[in-house]
């Protein structure tokens, strides 16, 4: 059976049993990787998956059910299931099946071909070679990986709504590992996009000085610092607190935003930004998964807390429209909230002007443990962290060993300087990811020695 | 059965095709269930089948992944030849038997989930979560998890291996938050088990919902640790996490293999302090983490990790195993067919030593008291972990006194196995899951209370 067949037995079990709000939401992802050890192919996977997901509103409430099995008793299981499900809900959250009626962007398609396997055999076997040509502590353990994803996404609706949308991305990442004799030292560097434009030798290179530049590392005295942290390191503690501006979890009471809309909340020169469609974007979304329009907007101007990020139900609830921020984590998801292309806009000055304002302190260039170190309903995170010193003005000796810890909307506030060099995670190759330049706050927590 | 035996055959057959000198076929059929309540009100029930075909063939230590979605012979058949098409050499194997192989189940169900209407699920998870509502006048918000996973699957190899089986879990998961002064703290609480509807016979859902607004109140009534290095007792059950995050990421295969590992080529030797004896064990009775079988059809072990601070075993799959020169030892896990599997751990945990847990707490003058631990991570390459403290306490004088937050706790693993000098009596286990290469699995981690002689604290 295939979709368009398993899409008329869901509308004909849904009209049978009198169900007249519904949705079939559709995702199908293909990917290949290959993976390099030592000078050979370690792995080669191909994976093809997809996911439908059927919701509908009975009384207020919606039911879901989702199925991998595309056959005509699932597709009568699914609508029963979710109309099980609906009856057990007790939810005070307005229900929706999406209205006809939105005007999307448009956003132009590269024409986007996916490489064949033996091109990223080959590419892959040749970054592990620059990998190892970088330099002679490169050991055995070094990794690298070609890849290329592409996926499908479709909504369809009993109120008219039919959209569908599609991306690909290619991608690579060097996973250097490095010995000084007695210890292991790890580097990584990855590029995504089309893999036309990598430059190999740049990701070796790349990867191989993450993990050499950390040679020789101590750790600092505990006391409170001057810090800068790094584009990428701001960009993650970012992604971690970005369910506070999430309007249901403020509803739910599990945001400390929650009740803050005009208020200030980080230093004047901090804004933050929510783009759908944004330029460098390798996935671009113009409708939500609810199948609503979706438009770019700042979430914090000038230091000033304007808006939450809502879906079609909390804005309801919340007496707004909803901002095209439905989302499904996974297919078989219930629709929450998340954010696109989501960063700190940049100020001014490079990288070295903001070591040269900080004078002595800490730059800090990578953190661990996100997922338990850092706790998104009160905002407090101790995380373990690396980086160097700055003496002088100027980037020194390498620094491990340390935590750093404090209150994000704290540290939201005590940001004196942006920088210039924005950068967005780059594991991330969705439409849902944070960014932001280097920024220097003072006064924070290290323990060390 | 969840493919006819003639089409598994036949997908191997043509997997095999281009030289493969093993080859296997992975199927799952897979109901999930997760009903969430938020104010004691359902508020989301995720309802889902994950199902389809996972098809590998190794040729030496080269290895070849394919997966679809589709139990469709046709679909089945191409990704065999995909997964063929990626080795370039002739048939080695000249026949397939497959015989069917009963592993028996020593992880007994009573009470299917799927056999329980919502309602009945409903009602526990409303208990639990009016139950920490009312624990005091400061939870401001609740919000519980109830899960319930029926896991089948099915595993066919060219080495004649055709086997079953399947996999029921269920877990109830409660989080409260606590408000006072502008502030908010979080507590948690979320037992499961290889087990049905009877789980909720041993665990009442109040003493869940209990449990997760008792820490909530602590927190919220403590101050920030002052950061440092000092000694630390770790408490029992999820205090097992450091084992985990230190030490059991890096004795998998898939690192210790490849050379990633800071415990690779040290069988036999002294890693641990001589008081430390580790084990994973994938056949405790109705364990979270428990398998009869891996996902490559291996029965699954009590292993001995590391006995008395000497380096025992590592965990195996069969293709780690062929480039380490060793056989499996039970450990080869996937989230599901989309993911290639890999050695991962099962119920990994410090088995009980010799002190009583009041003299590890009377032998810190100061120091720090984690009760109960949050979760963590590690990078088995350089052995640095870290994890987070979600009930703590400073040790004064020997005795426990005021409660504190924010605290993690950060080091190296193969020089916090040696600083583990002191392990006591009172080995509990508790559940998790635990993300890596092959997707997020089920795991427990245990241990008794245990003190670490000096380790960083961060804090504030």
């Amino acid at each position: 059976m295939n979709y368009q067949e398993f899409k008329n037995a869901v509308v004909k079990y849904a009209t049978a049993n009198e169900i007249k709000d519904y949705e079939l939401y559709y995702t199908k992802s293909d990917e290949t990787s290959v993976e390099i050890f030592q000078t050979e192919i370690k792995g080669f996977s191909s994976s093809n998956s997809l996911g439908i997901c059927f919701r509908c509103v009975i009384n207020g409430q919606t039911g879901y059910a989702s199925t991998e099995n595309m056959s005509d008793e699932e597709a009568e299981s699914i609508v029963l299931r979710a109309i099980e499900n609906a009856k057990s809900l007790e939810s005070d959250a307005p229900a929706f099946i999406h209205k006809l009626g939105d005007t999307y962007a448009t956003v132009e398609k590269e024409e986007r071909t996916t490489p064949a396997a033996s091109e990223l055999v080959d590419f892959a076997l040749d970054l592990q070679k620059e990998i190892y040509a970088q330099d002679e502590r490169v050991i055995d353990g070094t990794q690298a990986v070609a890849a290329c994803v592409s996926s499908e996404k479709a909504i369809f609706n009993s109120n008219g709504i039919d959209l569908a949308d599609s991306a690909s991305v290619e991608f690579c990442y060097a996973m250097a590992i490095v010995s000084d004799g007695t210890d292991m030292y790890d580097g990584m560097e990855i590029a995504s996009g089309k893999m036309a434009n990598f430059d190999k030798t740049e990701i070796a290179k790349e990867a191989v000085k993450d993990a050499v530049e950390t040679i020789g590392y101590t750790s600092v005295d505990s006391g409170a610092y001057t810090v800068v942290f790094s584009n990428k390191v701001m960009a993650s503690l970012l992604s971690v607190y970005s369910s506070i501006f999430s309007a249901e979890a403020a509803q739910k009471g599990l945001s400390l935003l929650k009740d803050k809309e005009g208020e200030i909340i980080a230093s004047d020169i901090v804004t933050l930004t929510d783009d759908p469609l944004y330029k460098d974007a390798l996935a671009k979304a113009t409708f939500d998964d609810e199948g609503a329009s979706t438009y770019t907007k700042n979430i914090i101007e000038n230091g000033k807390f304007t808006t939450f990020l809502h879906n079609l139900a909390t804005a309801a609830k919340a007496g707004v429209k909803t901002t095209g921020n439905g989302y499904k984590a996974s297919y078989s998801s219930p629709v929450g909230i998340n954010h696109y292309s989501f960063y700190i806009n940049p100020v001014k000055g490079s990288l070295e002007d903001l070591f040269a304002e900080a004078g002595n302190g800490i730059y800090i260039t990578s953190v661990e443990g996100m997922h338990a170190g850092a706790d998104p309903i009160s905002g407090d995170f101790s995380l373990s962290s690396g980086g160097f010193r700055i003496e002088d003005g100027k980037k020194s000796t390498p620094v491990k060993g340390i935590t750093i810890s404090g209150n994000f909307l704290d540290i939201m506030k005590n940001i004196s300087s942006i920088g210039e060099d924005l950068k967005f995670n780059p594991f991330v190759f969705g439409a849902h990811r944070c960014g932001s330049p280097s920024v220097l706050v003072k006064g924070i927590n290290i323990a060390g020695k | 059965m969840l493919l006819p035996q003639n089409l598994v055959k036949e997908a191997l057959w043509k997997a095999s095709s281009t030289g493969a000198d093993y080859a296997e076929v992975f199927a799952e059929y897979t109901n999930q269930k997760n009903i969430s309540m938020v104010a004691s009100k359902v508020d989301k029930i995720a309802d889902g089948v994950i199902s389809g075909v996972g098809i590998r063939i190794f040729k030496g230590t080269r290895c070849v992944h394919g997966s679809t979605s589709s139990f469709s012979p046709e679909a089945i058949l191409a990704c065999a030849q995909k997964v063929a098409d990626a080795l370039s050499g002739t048939r080695e194997m000249e026949t397939i038997v497959l015989h069917e192989r009963r592993f028996g189940d020593i992880h007994p169900i009573r009470v299917v989930p799927a056999s329980v209407n919502n309602a009945t699920k409903i009602d526990l998870l409303r208990e639990a979560s009016e139950t920490a509502k009312n624990y005091h006048s400061d939870i401001s918000q609740v919000t519980a998890n109830f899960l319930d996973v029926d896991h089948n699957i099915m595993i066919a190899t060219t080495e004649g291996l055709f086997a079953e089986d399947r996999q029921i879990r269920t877990r109830m998961a409660v989080s409260a938050v606590a408000s006072k002064n502008g502030e908010s703290q979080t507590g948690s609480c979320a037992p499961g088990g290889r087990m049905g509807m009877e789980f909720y016979e041993i665990h009442d859902p109040k003493s869940i919902g209990e449990e997760a607004a008792r820490q909530a109140m602590v927190m919220i009534n403590a101050g920030y640790i002052p950061a440092g290095k000092m000694p630390v007792a770790i408490g029992n059950g999820f205090g097992g996490v450091i084992f985990h995050e230190a030490c059991g990421h890096g004795l998998e295969a898939s690192s210790v293999a490849l050379g990633q590992s800071v415990f690779a080529g040290k069988l036999g030797e002294q890693i641990a302090n001589t008081k430390v004896t580790a084990i994973d064990d994938g056949t405790i009775p109705n364990g979270w983490g428990s398998i009869n079988i891996d996902d490559e059809g291996t029965p699954s072990n009590k292993n001995v990790l590391i006995e008395n601070g000497i380096l025992k075993s590592y965990m195996i799959d069969k293709l780690n195993g062929r480039r380490m020169g060793m056989d499996s030892t039970g450990n080869c896990r996937r989230q599901s067919y989309l993911y290639e599997p890999t050695s991962r751990m099962t119920n990994t945990f410090i088995a009980e030593g010799t002190d009583k847990n009041d003299d590890i707490i009377a032998s810190i003058e100061y120091g720090l008291y984690a009760h109960s631990m949050g979760g963590g991570s590690v990078n088995p390459v350089t052995g640095d972990f870290n994890f987070a403290v979600n009930e703590g306490y400073i040790v004064r004088n020997g005795k426990v006194c005021e409660a504190v937050r924010g605290a993690t706790l950060i080091g190296k693993g193969a020089e916090i196995l040696m600083d583990i000098d002191m392990v006591g009596q009172n080995l509990e286990r508790a559940q998790g899951m635990c993300g890596s290469s092959s997707g997020s699995i089920p795991t427990d981690v245990g241990q008794p209370m245990i003190r670490v002689s000096s380790i960083t604290v961060g804090g504030r």
